[in-house]
């Protein structure tokens, strides 16, 4: 199968996934109804209510948050070579939470734009940190050191973030559940300048789809070849800092699938950026579609933080590819 | 009169420290149900612990406490604060306190008590300690006294409907919790005679946690009484957008026009007596209300 | 050059770094005058001096409370949790062979974590909060053995433990988070309070605890501390010498895990000590595994102390975790050592 036939039935494949999220709740709304809602809104009816407001904006975020995220973990691992970097790891997703939290608990603000300004200063922050101490001594980029890096920078960031809510505890228990990865409904409204912010991200990864393949071949033939790469790496990091600071603006802290799925869409598709890029927009949407999905009817009328689910079942799967992985070494 | 007291302190088996006339003691409360009670007493404490909210003293207390020092949070309390106010009698929570309570009991006897809600007990208990046992018993009689007429005064109201089924809502930034039975307005409220619904008596803890519109369904009744757990904008936007949701005017509640905004203090934090009483009050002004309409 | 001396007595041979001595006996002042600091801070300052004669003679009895009751067992519970967890961590950092690793990053902390919040949430109803020391352990040995476990292929190396390791931590932080969430707020605080790290409230049986577990566990460490050093070398090499590298590898992994697990399960789970402390112990003594480990644990033992002291006393009356005052202060030094380590 070409990639181009392989890229179009994942389309297919997110569609479903769209139009189970949007049938799967407290209640079951059956097709005809979905349907329904969109062609004939009545709006006395509740079911085409929740269609058409609580479960679409969840099923619109999760597409967005889940393809931006394995966006940015693509991107990741073109900018350091490294198979292993992704926004949670690198501690890039604990930076921009801690930033959020920091800016809402002392400045007290709770506008979506604060959060996304919020999150990117975080984003950047941390990222910053990571590269810095990651680059530290002597020696190549080995993966252990920027993994190990990365995993002191999260830690550093969620301790600084426990700190500000041991002080502060009337907030703790509306962060915490948002910290751990929450889709819950945002009126598509607010969020608005959010996903704006994603779609960019993700049509600028896919413009330059082109020069990371460039890139990847090595430093010395990309600059034989006439490419700037210290503009494209820059333009690079700039997205990453875009989708993932959006990313957990939206929706908290989700980690495993900027690592994950860029893994399964090389291997599934191919290691062509131009194809990459889509591919893990696509199956990152899926994915997160999939796991929000679950955790809305696991334990009704209650709701399983959708990072807990990401985690729960991201974590197995990396664990079998690090014992696979002897190219790691 | 002395000697009465003392003798009454005795009938009731008083713990070891309690020496029959003794001058008032100086008492530290470590949570907020024991403050609550030992201000209903008529006790001013030495000491107390942060409130919750309304920072550092709830409203309702604010009087009774003006020049009290605090001694830190309930779950953290300063033990050297505690320790250089020399107390004769700390009250604490088993609860909350029991690795502090090695430490506690070298400062000063400690009134341990299981739980941090269960106003009653905790009343009795302290007035035993304190020496206000007549004054306690008054209390809990005049109680007993007021639930039972704000009960026949809700089922002369309610009529035919009695009793109704009811749900505790508390509105925070971005989800809302219900109250259980087993918690402390619902205990109040069951004492009044309130139903609950099927999957409020089937769950079990003191609440639920509900981050879903979706699963409104869960909590209707056909009273609820609400209150926001904060007064910022975050909780209001919240609770507008959720009586503006459609699955929640579907629910006979609203649509009976009996949701009812209450002292979200007195309903969830105060755990103590007065704040009971303050909850009878507002249940009362509902009463009140059915009549006019 | 330092003055090396070597001591021989029948058939066992050491040498001793002279210089490497005088900085050990003064980082042993130092770690004295904090905790005499610590004794006369809080809300009641007292001079070192008053803090001396009440421990040898009491007098009033709140002062002598609060300092031989209230201060001392913390201070000391401080120190002995710092000491284990830096130790912990030099060792980790040769295991791993690489200058960020740390008790954080194999599970022993999100294990230990998880166990925890377990307990308080569901079991400290029942069983009270005597045996939470026990879960954290147990929880901190289980996951330190389910990445053990899962990195074994034909021998583990180090790459393999780091990744498995924060593949499995993060399982266990997501559990921990799960359960947080959902259990009722007055635990949460609680729980999210051990989980900063916070020696609040200790009595003299929890520094003793602690101390019984690390005098237990300090035999197997001096047997191969020897080692140690050896074990960083390559696996191949180390092998060609004649060390077992498998047998040295868990062992030290063991004991490692014990220091830590038995610190955290006193103290919480503070972070940050075990990658912090062994970094400036490494700048401030010669290489030699026994130097630096002694200086690793003083300097631990210090931050901890000094972290706890801010806690308490910066903003009375609250009294807040050590933890949280552990990455304020290490945070700084560790990245200024990381940039100047660059050129």
């Amino acid at each position: 199968m070409s990639p181009g036939v392989k890229l179009c039935s994942a389309g297919v494949v997110l569609l479903l996934c769209c139009v189970l999220s949007l049938a799967v709740g407290a209640t079951w709304i059956p097709l005809p109804q979905i349907a329904a809602a969109f062609v004939h809104p009545d709006p006395l009816s509740i079911n085409h209510v929740l269609v058409t407001t609580t479960r679409l904006s969840r099923t619109l975020m999760a597409i967005f948050v889940g393809a931006s995220l394995a966006v940015a973990g693509a991107l990741m691992q073109a900018l350091t070579r490294n198979p292993l970097a992704s926004p949670g790891l690198f501690g890039i997703n604990a930076g921009a939470t801690f930033f959020i939290i920091l800016f809402s608990s002392i400045f007290s603000l709770s506008s979506p734009d604060a959060w996304l300004w919020s999150a990117f200063i975080g984003a950047g922050v941390a990222g910053c940190l990571v590269w810095l101490i990651g680059n530290m001594g002597q020696g190549s980029l080995s993966p252990l050191r920027i993994v190990l890096a990365g995993a002191a920078i999260a830690a550093l960031f969620s301790a600084f973030s426990q700190a500000l809510l041991v002080v502060n505890q009337d907030g703790l228990d509306t962060v915490l559940f948002w910290m751990a990865g929450s889709l819950t409904e945002r009126s598509l409204s607010t969020a608005a300048p959010l996903l704006l912010c994603a779609v960019l991200g993700l049509a600028g990864a896919l413009l330059l789809a082109g020069q990371l393949n460039v890139l990847n071949a090595g430093e010395e033939i990309a600059t034989g070849l006439g490419q700037r790469t210290g503009l494209i790496r820059l333009l690079m990091s700039v997205l990453v800092i875009c989708l993932a600071g959006s990313a957990v603006a939206l929706a908290g802290s989700i980690g495993f699938i900027g690592l994950l799925v860029p893994h399964m869409v090389r291997k599934g598709l191919s290691i062509d950026h131009r194809w990459l890029l889509p591919g893990c927009a696509l199956l990152g949407a899926i994915v997160l579609l999939l796991a929000d999905t679950l955790s809305r009817v696991l334990i009704l009328p209650q709701e399983v933080p959708v990072g807990v689910m990401t985690a729960l079942f991201g974590a197995p799967f990396f664990i079998l590819l690090a014992r696979r992985g002897g190219r790691y070494g | 009169m002395r000697l009465s007291l003392g003798a009454l302190a005795l009938r009731f088996s008083a713990p070891a420290w309690a020496e029959a006339g003794a001058a008032p003691l100086r008492v530290i409360t470590l949570f907020q149900g024991a403050t609550d009670c030992a201000v209903m007493l008529g006790v001013t404490p030495c000491g107390v612990v942060d409130s919750w909210s309304e920072k550092p003293t709830y409203r309702y207390l604010r009087a009774a406490l003006e020049q009290v020092p605090h001694v830190g949070l309930e779950t953290q309390p300063s033990l050297e604060d505690i320790a250089l106010l020399k107390p004769d009698l700390i009250v604490a929570s088993h609860f909350r306190h029991e690795r502090i309570f090695p430490l506690l009991k070298q400062i000063a006897p400690v009134l341990m008590l299981e739980e941090v809600f269960e106003f009653k007990k905790t009343l009795a208990m302290m007035g035993a300690a304190l020496h206000q046992q007549q004054r306690a018993d008054e209390i809990l009689n005049r109680w007993q006294q007021r639930v039972a007429q704000l009960c026949q005064q809700l089922q002369q109201t309610f009529a035919g409907r009695w009793p109704p089924t009811v749900s505790i809502l508390d509105i925070r930034e971005d989800h809302i919790r219900s109250y259980l039975p087993a918690s402390f307005p619902g205990s109040v409220l069951t004492e009044l005679g309130f139903n609950w619904s099927d999957s409020s008596r089937e769950a079990s803890g003191v609440s639920i946690k509900l981050t879903s519109k979706e699963s409104l369904a869960v909590v209707n009744a056909d009273i609820f009484f609400v209150f926001l757990r904060a007064q910022n904008a975050a909780v209001q936007r919240n609770y507008e957008s959720l009586v503006q949701h459609p699955l929640w005017k579907q629910m006979r509640a609203p649509q009976q026009g009996q949701v009812w905004q209450v002292d979200g203090v007195a309903w969830s934090l105060s755990g103590g007596m007065l704040g009971a009483n303050l909850m009878l009050d507002d249940v009362a002004r509902v009463a009140a209300a059915q009549v006019a309409s | 050059m330092d003055k090396v001396v070597t001591w021989r007595r029948g058939g066992y041979s050491r040498r001793v770094n002279l210089s490497t001595w005088l900085r050990l006996a003064a980082a042993l002042v130092l770690t004295v005058l904090v905790m005499l600091g610590s004794l006369s801070l809080g809300k009641v300052i007292l001079s070192p001096l008053e803090v001396i004669r009440i421990l040898f003679s009491s007098q009033d009895a709140s002062l002598t409370l609060i300092v031989e009751q209230l201060r001392f067992p913390r201070i000391v519970l401080a120190a002995l949790v710092g000491a284990a967890l830096s130790v912990s961590g030099l060792i980790l950092q040769s295991i791993i062979r690489n200058p960020l690793a740390s008790p954080d990053l194999l599970g022993i902390t999100s294990g230990a974590s998880a166990a925890a919040v377990l307990y308080l949430s569901f079991l400290s109803a029942t069983l009270g909060q005597q045996f939470l020391p026990l879960a954290a352990m147990l929880g901190a040995a289980l996951a330190t053995l389910a990445i053990y476990l899962l990195a074994w292929k034909q021998g583990t190396s180090p790459l393999r433990l780091v990744l498995i390791g924060v593949g499995v931590s993060a399982m266990l932080t997501a559990a921990t988070t799960f359960i947080l969430v959902f259990s009722p707020l007055t635990t949460t605080l609680s729980a999210y309070v051990w989980l900063t790290g916070s020696v609040y409230g200790a009595s003299w049986p929890e520094p003793l605890a602690l101390a019984s577990w690390l005098l237990g566990i300090c035999p197997l460490l001096v047997l191969l501390a020897r080692q140690v050093m050896v074990q960083q070398l390559d696996d191949n090499l180390a092998q060609g010498i004649g060390v077992r590298v498998q047998w040295l590898r868990a062992g030290l992994l063991l004991v490692s895990v014990a220091l830590a697990g038995a610190a955290i399960a006193w103290g919480g789970a503070i972070a940050f000590v075990g990658l912090i402390a062994p970094h400036i112990a490494k700048r401030l003594v010669a290489p030699g595994f026994a130097g630096q480990a002694v200086m690793a644990a003083l300097i631990g033992a210090n931050l901890v102390m000094l972290a706890d002291l801010v806690g308490r006393t910066l903003f009375l009356p609250l009294d807040l975790p050590a933890g949280i005052f552990v990455a304020v202060l290490g945070t700084p030094f560790f990245l200024y050592l990381l940039i100047k380590q660059r050129h």
